[in-house]
């Protein structure tokens, strides 16, 4: 429950409060908007420098948010500018875009719009472009699921073809360039091209919009074309696309963009889309229904609220919400994503409360407390390891081939093995803990002798019998090294261990390959094989650049506990 | 030299038997009686009449005199001290088995000090008693140590333990998983998409060996399928369910617990290393601790949610100054961060949580709310431990353990 690892996910935005101020038609100040604005769109300020604000806005599950146009439609429902359900009218363009049942096999699906009368300043214009690539990022999951491309609509004829075209079949000047390209040179040396290429590759005809002069439009989802592609301060009327595979998906991402523009003063047309003999009229803005249980909201937040004043948080939120029987029947508009049920309506009547202001009461209710098992034991075993004059480590259970087999002399070890380290230093899981401690003391060469080090951890086995084909093992090590120690060191550890749990065991001669022969032994318990201990061999200290003798041990905790239980 | 035999040092603490007989005899005339009170009877009888202090009349004994000083237990109290004393009385001590010699070496060794100064007290002196003829060098008493490095605990394991401790006061049961989970039960039981971008390989880690595990109960996988083909409306995969991944986030282990069957009303908490690529900083690892659990109960709602994340802010941030801000989960709704105020370094997160959906929830046959939480631990530790790089809290460094503080 935790996200402070995920930065990749959380879209992070950036607007002028000035732009807010004049989209909201309202005076705001940043501590206003920090304590009574921006948590009512999950968000949260990160910086603020001078006038320009960045916003991570936590619900990926809420892309309409993730623009100053967005934010500012939601606020002045909270501020109560304006409540209730936002109200678009959409006009005709009588624009046509053919779809061409060759795209099937390549890049399926497209919903398009125009929007008119556009007066676009700085502020705007960067807005769209940051909406437009967050959205294509974390909605359209780097492009795949939806890709959108902006035009000038002044410099499209159509109707407009989107369809496909073998690499050498077609030319055009990419955006940001100035010579004509083939679209497989555009996809081998356009930035663009090498970063989204993926997407395309195995393809043998790319997907085109093109207009009836012939004019490309774009290759989605990789690039727009330098001429009908670019949109500016001067830019009055534009034609969008979406492209993807799932038409409900694409059109969520179409009506955000449209939606957002309309919040710039722009007029939203329709485009019909046609796919052979089906045609649809996109955007679609019409409302959505769905309805919460009264009761159960009040059960859920624990708050004593009456069915009108939930309408009117609703309303606030930008739902329009009447009272039906036990239930609020609410409507809201598509470019909203993340309503599966009425738990859903129910947090944004919490949020549009306030979290804050909501008295937090500590669940009552009597429990017994208990650690596992296996903490408990582990507890007892590292009181002894301190009496003992241990120094406790803690080390990663994510290690290297290179430690855990080559320095070890070990060649035939099946490791759990992940498939996309980020470098090789991570790239599988111990089975032992012996190779990170003596890491440890390579790293420690410098420091005062003896070194007495034990850590108690998880190591990971195969187990072709487990549900994950694996298993957790909690393990004991202890190691010694100094400039003279030997066998007899650790064995009177071992020793002094057991007899402080009061168990009887055996030691056997056995060869290990990490170990000095006739130096390294078996410890078994009531038959039972629980660890090995050892002087390690010259070789693997070598391998380790360690400089003076190292005697080790390491036990199956689990198995010992059992025993002793 | 000599010195004292056990029963002559006992004589020498206790007295010797005729002279604890003296004061018998003083109380008690009667031998019959006096065998059975004075220990070493016979003993004491010979000494006391060759010292002429008693005789024996018609089966009594009768005191004839009394000494103030008894020369034989002032031969003890010499030979104890090392005083000189004549060969014949050595003879008569050594008859009555009350002194023995010491060694002839250990006497050597103590003689070699005699007269000299010196700087560690032998145990020969101490025997022979000679260290009175010897003198002791003066040590600069205020001259610091040499450093010695005790056995210690880890200090964030110690950090680890105290946690454990305190949520299993405040009433909370310890859970734990598999490292290496099934996409099942790390995603797909939680309700997460099978298409959501956190699934992605940028995101997660996968495994390359072993690459595929087994699902759990038909009933469950059918119940969890339906609840994503429903809801999230695309067509589920069993096999991407059923590939193996190191546990990205400790929630992971909720479900399986929740299936199992647990008591509700219900505490549960789990701390487990979780996994995640990422670019290795002072603020990231792959690898970290994370702290997570739920509340499971009849009547649990957001306001208890509210309440608990309050006291665990009380409890692990001590501070009760918070700040609730609305957050997203694809497990929860409503869903909440809370941030606390750290007195140095200000407002920080602390918790993520939210009450788990019932489209979570209901496959796993749990119909009342779960409120599940989760701690990043390594961060609390970090403020703890007054630590600024994460890194350091699995330090490699020796030096750093042996001189971090136990309070």
């Amino acid at each position: 429950m935790v996200k402070e690892f995920k930065g990749v996910m959380m879209p992070t935005i950036e607007f002028s409060l000035k732009d807010l101020e004049n989209l909201l038609g309202r005076k705001i100040d940043i501590d206003e908007l920090r304590n009574n604005g921006i948590l009512f769109v999950k968000g949260e300020i990160e910086e603020e420098n001078e006038d320009v604000i960045k916003v991570d806005i936590k619900d990926t599950n809420r892309p309409d948010l993730w623009s100053v146009e967005g934010i500012a439609r939601e606020l002045r429902g909270h501020y109560k500018i304006k409540e209730g359900l936002p109200e678009f009218k959409i006009k005709k363009s009588g624009l046509k875009v053919i779809v061409d049942k060759k795209v099937e096999n390549v890049r399926p699906k497209t919903v398009c719009a125009v929007v008119k009368n556009l007066k676009l300043s700085d502020d705007a214009i960067k807005q769209i472009i940051q909406l437009q690539e967050k959205i294509a990022q974390t909605f359209g999951r780097n492009r795949d699921l939806a890709a959108i491309g902006v035009y000038d609509y002044d410099k499209i004829k159509g109707p407009i073809r989107y369809t496909t075209f073998k690499s050498n079949e077609l030319k055009f000047v990419p955006l940001g360039f100035s010579k004509e390209m083939t679209l497989g040179e555009i996809l081998k040396e356009h930035p663009k091209g090498k970063k989204y290429g993926y997407l395309l590759e195995g393809k043998k005809e790319y997907p085109i919009f093109i207009d009836s002069k012939n004019n490309v439009l774009s290759m989605p989802p990789i690039i727009n074309s330098n001429y009908t592609g670019k949109v500016d301060e001067n830019t009055r009327n534009a034609f969008i696309e979406v492209s993807g595979h799932n038409l409900e998906h694409i059109s969520i991402a179409l009506n955000i963009m449209v939606t957002a523009l309309h919040e710039r003063g722009g007029e939203v047309y329709s485009v019909e889309v046609n796919y052979g003999k089906d045609k649809i009229i996109t955007p679609d803005l019409k409302p959505r229904k769905a309805w919460m249980n009264i009761d159960e909201c009040r059960k859920i937040l624990g708050l004593d609220i009456s069915p009108e004043e939930m309408v009117e948080l609703l309303r606030q939120s930008r739902f329009d919400a009447v009272i039906s029987g036990n239930r609020i029947e609410v409507k809201y508009i598509p470019y909203r994503n993340d309503i599966i049920s009425e738990r859903d309506i129910m947090e944004d009547v919490a949020i549009s409360f306030g979290y804050n202001n909501i008295e937090p009461e500590e669940p009552k209710f009597f429990t017994h407390g208990e650690e596992l098992h296996i903490e408990e034991f582990s507890s007892k075993i590292r009181e002894i390891c301190i009496g003992l004059g241990l120094e406790e480590i803690l080390t990663f259970t994510l290690s290297s081939k290179e430690d855990l087999l080559k320095k070890m002399r070990i060649s035939d070890e099946n490791l759990i093995e992940i498939s996309n380290p980020i470098s090789s230093n991570w790239e599988v899981f111990r089975n032992s803990l012996i190779p990170g401690g003596l890491r440890f003391l390579s790293n420690n060469k410098h420091v005062e002798y003896p070194q007495k080090i034990f850590e108690i951890g998880n190591v990971l086995k195969m187990d072709e019998c487990m549900e994950t084909k694996t298993k957790d093992i909690r393990n004991l090590s202890i190691i010694l090294t100094d400039n003279t120690i030997g066998y007899e060191n650790i064995s009177s550890v071992l020793d002094a261990l057991m007899r402080l749990i009061g168990i009887k065991y055996s030691l056997e001669e056995i060869r290990h390959k990490s170990f000095i022969e006739g130096r390294c032994a078996s410890i078994t318990v009531n038959g039972k094989k629980i660890g090995i201990m050892g002087e390690i061999h010259p070789e693997v200290l070598e391998n380790f650049e360690l400089e003076r003798p190292v005697v080790a041990l390491e036990i199956n905790l689990d198995k010992l506990m059992r025993i002793t239980s | 030299m000599y010195e004292l035999t056990e029963e002559g040092r006992k004589y020498l603490k206790e007295g010797l038997p005729e002279l604890k007989l003296l004061e018998e005899v003083k109380k008690e005339n009667s031998i019959k009686n006096l065998k059975e009170s004075v220990e070493n009877f016979n003993i004491a009888l010979q000494w006391a009449k060759k010292n002429g202090w008693v005789e024996i009349k018609n089966g009594n004994l009768v005191l004839k005199k009394s000494p103030s000083k008894y020369e034989m237990y002032e031969l003890l109290k010499k030979i104890d001290k090392r005083e000189p004393v004549s060969d014949e009385q050595i003879k008569i001590l050594l008859k009555r088995n009350l002194i023995k010699k010491i060694r002839e070496d250990i006497e050597k060794k103590a003689r070699e000090f005699v007269g000299k100064e010196i700087t560690n007290l032998h145990p020969s002196l101490i025997k022979t008693g000679l260290w009175r003829d010897v003198k002791f060098k003066k040590y600069n008493v205020k001259a610091v140590g040499k450093p010695i490095y005790p056995g210690k605990i880890h200090p964030y394991q110690k950090f680890i333990i105290k946690v454990r401790r305190k949520l299993v006061e405040l009433g909370f049961k310890e859970m734990t998983g598999p490292t290496i989970e099934t996409e099942f039960w790390n995603f797909d039981a939680l309700f997460q998409p099978q298409n959501h971008p956190a699934r992605d390989w940028t995101d997660t880690y996968s495994l390359k060996n072993p690459e595929y595990g087994n699902l759990p109960d038909k009933k469950l996988v059918e119940a969890v399928k339906r609840s994503h083909e429903e809801n999230w409306k695309y067509k589920w995969d069993e096999k991407k369910a059923s590939k193996l991944m190191p546990r990205a986030h400790d929630t992971a282990i909720s479900p399986r617990y929740l299936f199992k069957g647990v008591e509700i009303p219900g505490k549960y908490f789990s701390l487990v290393r979780c996994y995640r690529p990422d670019v290795i900083d002072a603020r990231h690892l792959v690898e970290f601790n994370q702290l997570g659990g739920f509340v499971i109960g009849e009547n649990m709602n957001l306001k208890n949610l509210l309440g608990l994340l309050k006291m665990f802010a009380i409890e692990f941030g001590n501070t009760d100054e918070v700040k609730f801000l609305p957050d997203y989960y694809p497990f929860t709704e409503p869903s909440v961060q809370i941030s606390i105020k750290h007195k140095d370094l200000g407002w920080m997160e602390l918790a993520g949580a939210g009450i788990f959906r019932k489209e979570l929830t209901e496959p796993l046959g749990i119909k009342v709310p779960v409120i599940a939480w989760g701690i990043g631990l390594d961060r609390l530790a970090m403020c703890s431990l007054n630590i600024k790089d994460v890194r350091e809290l699995f330090s490699q460094n020796l030096l750093w353990l042996r001189n971090s503080k136990v309070l």
